[in-house]
C-alpha cells in the first residue's frame, strides 16, 4: 500500500477544500453522537442516583424475617456497601403521653443514598447528616414532639428501654416505603433494638437490607441472589421499588435512547451523503490515476488509507468536540438542573469513538470502495457507467451498520426491529409516492410560468436523485417530528399523572365508628378527600383448588431460565378492600365490574400485574385466608391501576358485603396545602388512633425528577435537530455540482439571476412540501406504533401535524436549500463552466 | 533494418449494445506499429478512432481479438495486470487535459512517478516542467492555468515516468491554432528526445502530417495504412 502517496493525496485534497464537507460532516456526526451519549449517560446516572434516594440504596432486599448472612458476605465480596433497617409498629411513651408510632432502627451505614435531615426543634428546615442516631438516642418526626408533649433532651420509652430524644427528624430518604411505615416515625440505632425487648418471634417486623455500589456488581449480586431468595423476601431496585418514579425513569431512558438512535441514523445518513459526494467527485481522479498505471488494488489501498486517516482524525476530533460541547451544555444548564451530575465516564467516550467508526465503515466505506471499479476509459468517454462493487453492497452495509448500532445502543431487539422495519416500510412507500409526486409536478409545471416550469422540470429531470433527496429530507423531518410528538405525549402524560391537587396525605387505621365523623370533619374544612376505603389484611391461600405457595413455586420453575417475572406473588400478604364502584383511574381490562347494588356471592377484581404474573384470569376460583378464616371468591374482572396517582390503590378489591364479617380499619387520602398542615394536629387530636402519612415531600420529589427528565428530553431533541440540519445540508451539497452546471448553462443562455434564484426557491420549497407531507404520514404511523407498543401511552391523532409537517418542510428546506445554493447564483457562469470542463 | 513491433492488433473488434440492437464500432482491425514510430489515427467523427485508441492503450476491453503491447497480450489480462502494463509502458495526453484539479502543476506531473514510488519524482517533475516552459507556474492549480499551459502540464506528466508509448487523444482539440501549433512542436520535440512511440487521434491535418504515417478509419474499418514515409 502506497501510504505516503495516500497521505499526500489526502493533504492535497484537504488543501484544495475537497475534503471540508466530508470531514466536517464526520466531525459533526461523531460530535453529536458523543455529546448525546455523554450527556445522556451522565443524566441517566444522575437520575438513577437521585431516584436511589427514594430507597436510600441502589438495591433493597426486604422481608419479614432476618436474611441469611450469606447474602451480606456475598455483597461484601462483590465490593458492595450494605446497611440494614428494621421497622415495626409500637407504642412509645413520654412522661405523660403515649403514641402509636412506626419505629425504624438503622445501622451506622444507613443511608447509603440520600441524606437525613434533622433539627433541634420540630418543623424546622434542619441540617443534613449522613448517618442515623447514636446508641441510646432517638430522633422523632416533628409531629410526634407536640403530640407526645416532649422536646429534645427528654426521655422516651420504647418497650422496656429508655432513650434520650436528641433531634427532630425532618426528612428521611426512604420514608415513602408503602404502608408498613404507617405512623409517625421514631428513628433509633440498630444496636439498641434487643434492649427494648419489643422484637420477639412472631412480631410483625419489616427487615430491609440496603446495598449500593457499581452497577455491574449490583447486577451480579441481583442475579445471584434473586433465584435463591426464600419465600417472603423481595429484591428490588429504584425502578421496581417505587412505581411512579420507575415508570417515568424507564420511559425517559427509552426516549433518550430513541433520541440517541435517531442521532446515529441521521449522522450516518449525513456521512453516507458526503462520502457519496466525495466518491463521485473522485471518479475522474480515479480514472486518471488508472491511466497512469494505478491498479484496482492500489486504488483500494489509496482510498482506504485516506479514509482511515480521515476517520481517525474525524473521530478523535469529533469525540473531543463532543466532550467539550457536552461540558458546555452541562455548564450552561447547571443552574437549571437541580441535581449534581456525576463526572463523565470513559465508557461513553469509547462508545462515541466506536459509533463514529462503525458509522464510517458502514456508511462511508461502500461509496469509496466503488472507486476501484471505475473504468479508466472514462477519461475519454465521460458517459461510461462505473461497474465494480454494486450498490447493493453499499446499501447492505449501511443497513447492517445501522441495525447493529441501534441494537447495541438500545440493547432491545424489539425496539430496534420496530423502528427499523417502520423505517424500511416508510422508505419504500414514501419513495413511490415521492416519485409519483415528482411526475405529477412536471405535468402541472408544463402549464405554469417559466420559473415554475424550470424548477419542476429540473426536479423531474433529476427524478431518481430527487426521489432520494425527498426521502432523505422526509426521513430527517419524520425523525424530528416523531421525537417531538413522543416527547410531547410523554411530558403531557407525566404532568397529568400528578395533577395539581393530587392527594398528598394518606390517613390509615381509621376505626369504623370514626368513618362518618372524619368524613364530616374533612368536608367542614373543605378538604378534598378520596372515599374512605376499608382495609383488611389477608392473602390468597388457594388458586383453583391448589395451594398458592405450590402455585408460586411452579410458576417460578416454569420461568427458571428467564428473569424473575414482573409483578407481585400470589401468596404474599396484602391489604384487601371492598368497593361498590370502580376507583378513579382504574380501567377494567377484562371481565366486568359488579353493579353498585351487587350483593351476591363474593367476587373479586384483580390488578393486571398480579393477574399476569400469576396467570390468573376471569372465572378463576380463589380462596383467601383473612385473619385465620377462609373466604371463597370468583375472579370477576382484571383491571389496570394508576399506581402513581397518589390515591389509595389496591391489588385486590372485593365486591360489596364480601368482607362484612371481618373487622376492618379504613383509609383515605386527601390534599392539604403546606400552610394548612396544622389541621393535621387537630385531626390527630380528635382521632388519636388514626395515622397520617405525609407524602407531600415525595410528590415534590417526583415532580422534580419529572422536570429534570423533561429538560433532558428537550436537550436531546435539540441535539437531534442539529443532526437533522446536517443531513439537510449534506443532501443539498450532494446536488451542488449538478446545480452549478445547470444554472451556469441557463445563465449563458440568457436567464437572469432572478429566474435562476426563483427556480431554486420554488424547487426547494416544493421538495420541502413533498418531504413534509411524507414525513407527516410516516411519523403518524410510527408514533402510533411507538406510543402504543413501547411507551404504553394512549395514542391520539395529531391534526395540527398535517398542517405543521408540510409547512415546516417547506420553510425549512426552502430556506436552508436556497441559502446553501446562493453560491450557485452568485458564481459567474464562466468560472463554473471552466471548472466543470 | 526493420524496427521491433511494439503495438500489434489481431482481428480487433468492438460491439456495444444499444436500444436498437448491437452496434459494431470496430470491425476486425489488424495493424502493427513499430517502436519509435509516430502514427496518426484519422477519420470522420464516429469512425471509431477514440475507441481504437482506448483499446490499444488497454483502457477498454475489446469484444473480440487481441492487442499486444511489447510482449504483453493485454487483452488476456485482468484490470490489475493491465494497470501494471500501463504504469510501465504507457503515457497519455488527452483533449481535455485531465489534470487533477486538487493538485498543483508540479504535483500533477509527480503523480506517475509517485505511483511507482520513485524517490526522484519531484526532481524529474521539475525538470520536465522546465522543459515545457512552465517553471514559473509549478505551484499553480489547473484552474489558474490557460488551456495551452494545462496541456503542457499534461505533456510533462505523460513523459514523467519514462514510458515507451505515448497515446494522445486530440491533443490540440481544445486549443486555438497558434497554441495548438506550440503544443504540437513540444510533443514531437519531446517524443524525439525520449524515443517514444507516439500514437495520436486527431482531426488536425497539420498534426497528422507531422506523423510518420496515418491510419485512416471509416465505419470501424481501416481503409488505408500508408507505410512509414521515412522509416529511417
Amino acid at each position: 500500500m502506497n501510504i505516503s502517496l495516500s497521505l499526500k493525496l489526502l493533504w492535497r485534497d484537504w488543501r484544495s477544500g475537497e475534503l471540508t464537507l466530508l470531514l466536517s460532516s464526520l466531525v459533526i456526526a461523531v460530535a453529536t453522537v458523543t455529546t448525546i451519549t455523554l450527556f445522556v449517560d451522565r443524566l441517566q446516572q444522575a437520575l438513577i442516583q437521585e431516584s436511589a434516594q427514594f430507597l436510600a440504596a441502589d438495591r433493597v432486599i426486604s422481608g419479614r424475617s432476618e436474611l441469611d448472612e450469606a447474602y451480606l458476605l456475598k455483597a461484601e465480596s462483590l465490593g458492595l456497601k450494605h446497611a440494614q433497617t428494621l421497622s415495626f409498629l409500637s407504642m412509645v411513651f413520654s412522661a405523660d403521653r403515649a403514641q402509636f408510632s412506626s419505629v425504624k432502627a438503622v445501622t451506622d451505614a444507613y443511608p447509603l443514598r440520600g441524606n437525613l435531615i434533622i433539627s433541634d426543634a420540630a418543623f424546622q428546615k434542619g441540617d443534613v447528616v449522613v448517618r442515623g442516631p447514636e446508641q441510646g438516642k432517638v430522633w422523632l418526626e416533628s409531629r410526634l414532639l407536640p403530640s407526645l408533649d416532649i422536646k429534645p433532651g427528654d426521655i422516651l420509652d420504647i418497650g422496656v428501654a429508655s432513650f434520650v430524644v436528641e433531634k427532630a427528624l425532618i426528612k428521611e430518604p426512604d420514608r415513602g416505603g408503602g404502608f408498613n411505615n404507617v405512623g409517625p416515625r421514631v428513628m433509633m440505632n440498630m444496636a439498641d433494638v434487643p434492649g427494648t425487648e419489643v422484637v420477639r418471634p412472631g412480631s410483625r417486623i419489616t427487615y430491609r437490607y440496603l446495598f449500593s455500589g457499581p452497577e455491574d456488581s449490583l447486577t451480579e449480586f441481583s442475579d445471584w441472589a434473586r433465584p435463591q431468595l426464600p419465600e417472603g423476601f423481595r429484591l428490588f431496585g429504584v425502578k421496581e421499588g417505587t412505581e411512579g418514579i420507575g415508570n417515568a425513569l424507564e420511559r425517559a431512558e427509552r426516549f433518550l435512547l430513541l433520541g440517541g438512535l435517531l442521532g446515529v441514523v441521521l449522522a450516518g445518513v449525513a456521512i453516507a451523503l458526503s462520502a457519496q459526494r466525495y466518491s463521485l467527485r473522485h471518479y475522474d481522479h480515479v480514472a486518471i490515476l488508472k491511466t497512469l498505471g494505478a491498479t484496482p488494488n492500489g486504488i483500494d489501498g489509496l482510498f482506504i488509507t485516506i479514509f482511515l486517516t480521515l476517520g481517525i482524525a474525524a473521530t478523535v476530533l469529533g469525540s473531543g468536540l463532543g466532550f467539550v460541547s457536552q461540558m458546555g451544555i452541562v455548564g450552561i444548564l447547571q443552574p437549571y438542573i437541580p441535581i449534581e451530575l456525576p463526572a463523565p465516564g470513559m465508557e461513553p467516550v469509547i462508545l462515541g469513538l466506536v459509533t463514529g467508526f462503525v458509522c464510517l465503515l458502514s456508511f462511508a466505506l461502500p461509496p469509496l470502495i466503488r472507486l476501484r471499479g471505475i473504468e479508466p476509459v472514462r477519461v475519454i468517454r465521460r458517459d461510461i457507467e462505473e461497474s465494480g462493487v454494486s450498490n447493493r453492497l453499499a446499501y447492505a452495509s449501511g443497513v447492517l451498520g445501522t441495525l447493529g448500532l441501534m441494537w447495541w445502543y438500545s440493547q432491545d431487539l424489539y425496539l430496534t426491529m420496530m423502528i427499523f422495519s417502520g423505517a424500511v416500510a416508510s422508505i419504500v412507500v414514501l419513495g413511490l409516492i415521492a416519485y409519483m409526486m415528482l411526475r405529477s409536478g412536471r405535468v402541472l409545471g408544463m402549464q405554469a410560468g417559466s420559473v415554475w416550469r424550470l424548477a419542476l422540470a429540473g426536479m423531474q429531470r433529476r427524478g431518481p436523485e430527487n426521489t432520494v433527496q425527498i426521502l432523505v429530507f422526509s426521513l430527517a423531518i419524520m425523525l424530528l417530528l416523531i421525537l417531538f410528538l413522543v416527547r410531547t405525549a410523554l411530558i403531557d402524560e407525566w404532568q397529568t399523572q400528578i395533577p395539581e391537587n393530587a392527594p398528598n396525605h394518606f390517613a390509615i387505621n381509621i376505626s369504623p365508628e370514626d368513618v362518618a365523623p372524619i368524613r364530616q370533619m374533612l368536608a367542614v374544612n373543605k378538604i378534598a378527600a378520596q372515599p374512605l376505603y376499608p382495609m383488611i389484611q389477608g392473602r390468597i391461600s388457594q388458586i383453583n383448588g391448589e395451594r398458592s405457595q405450590d402455585y408460586d413455586e411452579q410458576n417460578q420453575r416454569q420461568s427458571q431460565n428467564q428473569e424473575e417475572p414482573d409483578g407481585p406473588r400470589s401468596s404474599s400478604n396484602r391489604n384487601l378492600t371492598y368497593a361498590a364502584s370502580l376507583p378513579d383511574d382504574n380501567v377494567v381490562l377484562s371481565g366486568e365490574w359488579w353493579p353498585e347494588s351487587y350483593s351476591g356471592k363474593p367476587l373479586v377484581s384483580l390488578e393486571r400485574d398480579l393477574a399476569v404474573r400469576n396467570k390468573l384470569k376471569v372465572g378463576d376460583e380463589l380462596v383467601f385466608d383473612i385473619q385465620g378464616r377462609e373466604l371463597s371468591t370468583t375472579v370477576s374482572s382484571i383491571r389496570s391501576v394508576a399506581w402513581d396517582n397518589m390515591q389509595p390503590n389496591f391489588y385486590i378489591i372485593f365486591s360489596p358485603g364480601a368482607l362484612d364479617e371481618f373487622p376492618s380499619t379504613f383509609m383515605t387520602s386527601f390534599y392539604l396545602e403546606r400552610e394548612d398542615k396544622i389541621f393535621l394536629n387537630e385531626l390527630l387530636r380528635a382521632y388519636p388512633t388514626m395515622t397520617v402519612i405525609e407524602v407531600d415531600a415525595i410528590i415534590a420529589q417526583i415532580k422534580t425528577i419529572i422536570a429534570q427528565v423533561t429538560m433532558a428530553i428537550e436537550l436531546v431533541l435539540g441535539l437531534i435537530l442539529i443532526s437533522g440540519g446536517l443531513v439537510l445540508l449534506a443532501s443539498i451539497q450532494a446536488s451542488m455540482d449538478e446545480r452549478f452546471k445547470q444554472h451556469a448553462i441557463l445563465r449563458t443562455l440568457g436567464a437572469g439571476q432572478r429566474l435562476v434564484m426563483g427556480s431554486l426557491v420554488v424547487e426547494f420549497c416544493a421538495l420541502g412540501l413533498f418531504a413534509g407531507l411524507l414525513a407527516t404520514i410516516g411519523s403518524e404511523i410510527t408514533v402510533y406504533a411507538l406510543e402504543t407498543e413501547i411507551f404504553e401511552l394512549e395514542y391520539s391523532m395529531n391534526p395540527s401535524l398535517w398542517l405543521l409537517g408540510p409547512l415546516v418542510g417547506m420553510v425549512l428546506i426552502g430556506t436552508v436549500g436556497t441559502l446553501a445554493t446562493l453560491k450557485v447564483v452568485r458564481t459567474p457562469p464562466t468560472i463554473v463552466l471552466r471548472e466543470l470542463a | 533494418m526493420d524496427k521491433e513491433v511494439i503495438i500489434k492488433t489481431v482481428d480487433l473488434s468492438k460491439t456495444v449494445s444499444t436500444s436498437e440492437g448491437e452496434l459494431s464500432i470496430l470491425k476486425g482491425i489488424d495493424l502493427e506499429i513499430k517502436k519509435s514510430e509516430s502514427v496518426a489515427i484519422v477519420g470522420a467523427s464516429g469512425s471509431g478512432k477514440t475507441t481504437l485508441l482506448s483499446l490499444l492503450a488497454g483502457l477498454d476491453v475489446p469484444s473480440r481479438g487481441d492487442v499486444l503491447l511489447g510482449r504483453h497480450t493485454i487483452t488476456k489480462m485482468d484490470e490489475e495486470q493491465r494497470a501494471k502494463v500501463r504504469a510501465e509502458m504507457v503515457g497519455f495526453v488527452f483533449q481535455s487535459f485531465q489534470l487533477l484539479a486538487s493538485l498543483t502543476a508540479l504535483e500533477n506531473v509527480m503523480l506517475p512517478s509517485e505511483l511507482k514510488r520513485d524517490p526522484e519524482a519531484e526532481t524529474k517533475a521539475k525538470e520536465l516542467l522546465q522543459r515545457v516552459g512552465l517553471e514559473h507556474r509549478m505551484h499553480h492549480y489547473p484552474r489558474q492555468l490557460s488551456g495551452g499551459e494545462q496541456q503542457r502540464v499534461a505533456i510533462a506528466r505523460a513523459f514523467a515516468s519514462s514510458v515507451e508509448i505515448l497515446f494522445a487523444d486530440e491533443p490540440t482539440g481544445n486549443l486555438d491554432t497558434s497554441t495548438g501549433g506550440t503544443i504540437i512542436d513540444l510533443l514531437f520535440e519531446l517524443n524525439e528526445d525520449f524515443g517514444t512511440t507516439l500514437v495520436l487521434v486527431t482531426h488536425d491535418n497539420r498534426l497528422a502530417e507531422r506523423c510518420d504515417r496515418s491510419i485512416q478509419l471509416e465505419s470501424g474499418m481501416v481503409v488505408q495504412v500508408p507505410e512509414a514515409a521515412a522509416a529511417s
